[in-house]
C-alpha cells in the first residue's frame, strides 16, 4: 500500500475476454481506479495459484483474476480449470487467515467495459478495507 | 492379525520370481521403535511385524526409490515391489495409480486391515521408552503395552492416533493379497483440530498460523515423507523461477506451506505422515484435512478411492461452485 493509503492491486486478465473488456473500458472513456496493475495472460487456466501468492508477497494488497465467462473460453475449458483451482486457493487462503477480500475472481467478457469498472471498484474498495498486507511481504535484503 | 500368517505369506511373496523385494515393518532397535523393512528372502520375512506401532506409511518408498542410470547393455529391473498397506496407505497407492506415478503391474499390494494405530508421542509420554524392545498389541477394546515384561492394558481412546480417530477407511481399498478379516469401521470423530482454527476470525487464524509457521525450519521433511510428493523437479526447490525463496522467515515459510497444502488439495489421503515427522510440531494435518474436507463437501470428490478416477486438479465439472466469483 502506498503512502497515501492507496492499495496496490495486481490483475491477471485473460487475453481474449477480460483484457479486451478492460481495453473497451479505456476506449469508452470509463473512469475506474488506477490502482490496478494489469498482467495479460493467455488464459485464466494459465494462472498458477502461486502467482497469486507471489503477488501478495511482493507488494500487492489485493489480487484479481478475470477471464471469459464459463463456456466462452477461447481454449474451450481453461476457465473451468481456473475456477476449480482458484476457488480452492481462496478457501485455503481463508483458512490460513488471508483476508478473503484480498483475492477476487470475475468473469468479464470483451463487451463488458462497465462490468470491468464495477469489478475494479469492488476489488480496490475491498483491498482498502482489508488494509495493508505488510505481514506477508517478502523480506528484501538491501545490500 | 496373525503374525505367523503374515510371515508365511511374505516369504511366499518374496520367493516369487517376479518380485524384487517386499516393504514391510520390523522392530526397531529400542523402545517402541518400528523400522521399515526391505525384505528379499524368507529369513527377512521372519522379522516382519504388524502392530499398533506400525503407523508409518510405506507407500512413500514406491516413489522414493532412486533410479540410477543403467550401464550400457544392462536391462532395467522390472520386477514388482511388494508393499504392506493399511487402509490409509492403500489410498495413497490408489492415488499414485490415478496420477500414473506407479503402474498397477509394478506392485503387489498386501492389505492389512487396521484397527487403529497408536500416537507415538502420547504413548512415550505416558509410558516412557525403555532401552529394551517394547511391544504393543491390540486387545478387544484397546491396547496392551508390554515393556520389560510388564503388561499394561490401555483403553483405545487414550492412545489412538488423531488420524485414526478420523479414519473412514481402515480396510485396504486395493489389494492383491488380504491378510486377515476386514475390521469393523468405526464412526469417525469430529475433527476438533480443524474446527478449532475454523471458528476463529480471519485475524485470529492468521495469528494462529503465524505462530505455527514461524517455527518452521524448512527441513522439507513433510514433503519428503509424503507419499504423494514425488515430483522429480519440485517447485519448492526450483531456483529459476524462484517460487519460494529459501530464506527461513515467516513470509517464505507461509508461502511454502500454502504451496504444499495447495498441491495436495484433492490428492491428500490423510495419512498424517507430514504432521508426524514435523520436528517443529506444526499441525500440517489441519491444513490438509481442511482442504480435503472442502474438496469433499464442495466438489464431491475424494482422492484415493477409485484408480480410474480423473485427477481432481486436472479435471473440472461445468457445475463447479462459483459463488466466490464477482
Amino acid at each position: 500500500m502506498s503512502a497515501n493509503n492507496e492499495p496496490n492491486i495486481v490483475a491477471f486478465l485473460c487475453n481474449w475476454c477480460s483484457y479486451a473488456g478492460a481495453d473497451l473500458a479505456g476506449t469508452s472513456r470509463v473512469h475506474y481506479p488506477s490502482n490496478v496493475q494489469v498482467i495479460r495472460v493467455m488464459c485464466t487456466g494459465r494462472v498458477n495459484p502461486l502467482y497469486v501468492m507471489n503477488a501478495l508477497q511482493q507488494g500487492a494488497d489485493g489480487v484479481l483474476v478475470s477471464g471469459c465467462h464459463p463456456g466462452d473460453c477461447h481454449y474451450m475449458e481453461g476457465n473451468y480449470y481456473a475456477r476449480r483451482r482458484l476457488g480452492m486457493l481462496k478457501d485455503l487462503m481463508e483458512f490460513v487467515g488471508v483476508d478473503p477480500r484480498r483475492f477476487h475472481m470475475s468473469w468479464v467478457s470483451a463487451s463488458e467495459g462497465h462490468k470491468w469498472k464495477e469489478v475494479v471498484e469492488k476489488t480496490v474498495e475491498d483491498a482498502r478495507e482489508a488494509g495493508s498486507f505488510e505481514g506477508f511481504r517478502r523480506r528484501q535484503i538491501d545490500w | 492379525m496373525d503374525l505367523e500368517k503374515l510371515r508365511e505369506t511374505a516369504a511366499e511373496v518374496v520367493a516369487r520370481e517376479d518380485v524384487k523385494y517386499l516393504i514391510g515393518w520390523k522392530n526397531g532397535s529400542y523402545g517402541y521403535r518400528v523400522a521399515p523393512a526391505f525384505i528379499e528372502d524368507a529369513e527377512g520375512a521372519a522379522e516382519l511385524i504388524f502392530s499398533p506401532l506400525c503407523i508409518s506409511n510405506l507407500s512413500t518408498y514406491l516413489t522414493l526409490v532412486e533410479k540410477l542410470p543403467l550401464p550400457r547393455g544392462q536391462e532395467p529391473d522390472t520386477r514388482k515391489i511388494a508393499l504392506m498397506v493399511k487402509g490409509c496407505d492403500s489410498r495413497a497407492v490408489t492415488q499414485l495409480l490415478v496420477e500414473k506415478g506407479i503402474e498397477r503391474d509394478g506392485v503387489v499390494v498386501i492389505g492389512c486391515p487396521c484397527p487403529g494405530m497408536i500416537d507415538y508421542d502420547l504413548l512415550a509420554e505416558k509410558y516412557p521408552e525403555t532401552e529394551g524392545l517394547s511391544e504393543v498389541k491390540w486387545t478387544d477394546d484397546g491396547f496392551l503395552v508390554i515393556r520389560d515384561g510388564e503388561e499394561t492394558n490401555v483403553t483405545r481412546d487414550e492412545l489412538l492416533a488423531e488420524k485414526c480417530r478420523l479414519c473412514r477407511y481402515p480396510n485396504p481399498l486395493i489389494s492383491d493379497i488380504m491378510l486377515g478379516e476386514p475390521v469393523e469401521t468405526w464412526e469417525p470423530a469430529e475433527d476438533k483440530g480443524v474446527e478449532e482454527v475454523d471458528k476463529k476470525d480471519v485475524n485470529g487464524r492468521w495469528a494462529y498460523w503465524e505462530e505455527q509457521f514461524s517455527n518452521c525450519i524448512r527441513c522439507y521433511s513433510c514433503r519428503n515423507v509424503c507419499p504423494l510428493c514425488y515430483c522429480q523437479d519440485c517447485i519448492l526447490d526450483r531456483l529459476n523461477p524462484t517460487w519460494v525463496n529459501r530464506a527461513v522467515n515467516f513470509s517464505e515459510n507461509t508461502a511454502f506451506n500454502i504451496a504444499r497444502a495447495f498441491h495436495l488439495a484433492g490428492r491428500c489421503i490423510e495419512c498424517g505422515e507430514c504432521e508426524r515427522v514435523c520436528p517443529a510440531n506444526i499441525p500440517l494435518g489441519r491444513l490438509n484435512r481442511k482442504m480435503a474436507r472442502e474438496v469433499r463437501d464442495k466438489y464431491g470428490f475424494e482422492p484415493g478411492l477409485d484408480p480410474e478416477a480423473e485427477p481432481f486438479q486436472a479435471s473440472y465439472k461445468p457445475d463447479d461452485p462459483e459463488d466466490f466469483i464477482l
